[in-house]
């Protein structure tokens, strides 16, 4: 396997492998917002705002390995 | 009819700027990490495109953008606001975001908003025009071309313009030369897509937390970190906490840097991928992006300040409690 092939497998490695703990976490996310919604419907717009909180908590790990996965991918580092 | 003669003529002044200077487009994905010099005071611009060791103060493209920002913030609040009784206009719209701005603050935390909001409304209008400069077409990809001479880059270069294949384009006169080592500066970069000024913001965040939570319960903000009263257990957990507040900094600057930095290679790999149509979806996405983040930043920043000034609860009050 050549010095680029190799590269580009790191960066699928890196984007794929991150993408798979923060896609769960959404998903708990958006799943308790919507019963809590679903019961509560007075509270949606309080809750929609966290709602958004968790999800972009959730979604850090992800942004990291998608930033290191493009820097492997462009020969940055 | 006036926005229309308006836009006309700076589309006239953009394109003559544009030629006058031989401004140039990238002929190559223009992906960079960090923010690139234009000119560095009391040094020198070296090969590898840094400023030299004996340089006071660099000026980066993400620098410049950041000034254009705070002027263009500073000019709408000014002319904006002229502190009409009843306002007609452009101060409609200002008064209305800074009012559910100061009403989703007032939900959160009643009792101290007027100490928090100051600094979470500025950082949210701030993050919030940063984000969307960045998107504007010519950020990032209008600059001057810069001769590559520094021996590993070249090398890279070399390699890299052996695998582009000629396209239609290359006849356009307005493009860097991959082939002669040219290399595209842009002149503007989003300011949340550099480092330094996120990080400079989350340490921002972080130390008025810390100021708020010691000035509302004095010393007895620390006992959180350092509780040696309630046994092993609590001892651990406080140095967790306050392990927690130092990763809190690195947290706030990756999320906006990785956010923003991320939608603008995302935009740029769609842009080469297929020009037409592609990207629009993702466009689109990286303007709720820019909001989402400014929303994210200036209310963890609001929610973990609430939090600093409340009384310790994690143990004592259950502990008093039971006792009583």
């Amino acid at each position: 396997m050549t010095d680029e092939g190799l590269r580009f497998v790191a960066m699928a490695l890196a984007i794929g492998l991150g993408a798979i703990g923060p896609g769960a976490g959404i998903g708990v996310v958006f799943s308790g917002a919507l019963q809590a919604m679903g019961r509560n419907p007075e509270a949606e717009g309080m809750l929609r705002t966290y709602m958004f909180l968790g999800f972009a908590l959730a979604e850090v790990p992800f942004i990291l390995s998608m930033v290191f996965g493009l820097l492997i991918g462009f020969k940055i580092i | 009819m006036r926005i229309r003669t308006a836009a006309l003529a700076a589309l006239v002044v953009g394109a003559v700027l544009f030629f006058a200077f031989n401004l140039k487009f990238p002929t190559f994905p223009p992906v960079s990490v960090k923010a690139e010099a234009l000119a560095c005071i009391g040094g020198v611009i070296d090969d590898a495109g840094h400023c030299s060791k004996e340089t006071v103060f660099p000026i980066t493209n993400s620098l410049l953008t950041t000034v254009v920002v705070d002027v263009l913030l500073v000019l709408l609040v000014v002319f904006g606001v002229r502190n009409q009784m009843v306002p007609r206009g452009f101060q409609n719209f200002i008064e209305l975001v800074v009012s559910s701005l100061h009403d989703f603050a007032l939900g959160v935390d009643k009792k101290n908003v007027a100490k928090f909001f100051p600094f979470v409304g500025t950082a949210f209008l701030l993050i919030l025009l940063s984000n969307f400069v960045g998107l504007v077409p010519g950020v990032g990809s209008i600059g001057s071309c810069q001769v590559v001479t520094d021996p590993v880059r070249l090398a890279k270069m070399e390699e890299d313009a052996a695998k582009i294949k000629p396209t239609s384009f290359d006849a356009l006169p307005q493009q860097c030369d991959h082939h002669e080592h040219e290399e595209l500066v842009p002149f503007f970069r989003a300011p949340t897509a550099d480092l330094n000024m996120t990080l400079a913001l989350g340490l921002m965040a972080v130390i008025l937390i810390e100021y708020f939570g010691l000035k509302a319960l004095g010393l007895e903000y620390l006992v959180r970190f350092f509780n040696f009263r309630e046994g092993p257990m609590f001892t651990v957990i406080g140095f967790i906490e306050l392990l927690s507040e130092f990763i809190r900094i690195v947290s706030f600057a990756f999320r906006l840097f990785g956010n923003i930095f991320a939608g603008e290679v995302v935009l740029i790999v769609m842009g080469y991928l297929f020009p037409y149509m592609l990207p629009l979806p993702f466009y689109a996405f990286e303007v709720f992006v820019a909001l989402m983040q400014a929303v994210i930043f200036s209310v963890l920043t609001l929610v973990f300040m609430s939090m600093a000034t409340q009384a310790h609860g994690g143990g004592h009050d259950e502990h008093e409690a039971a006792a009583h």
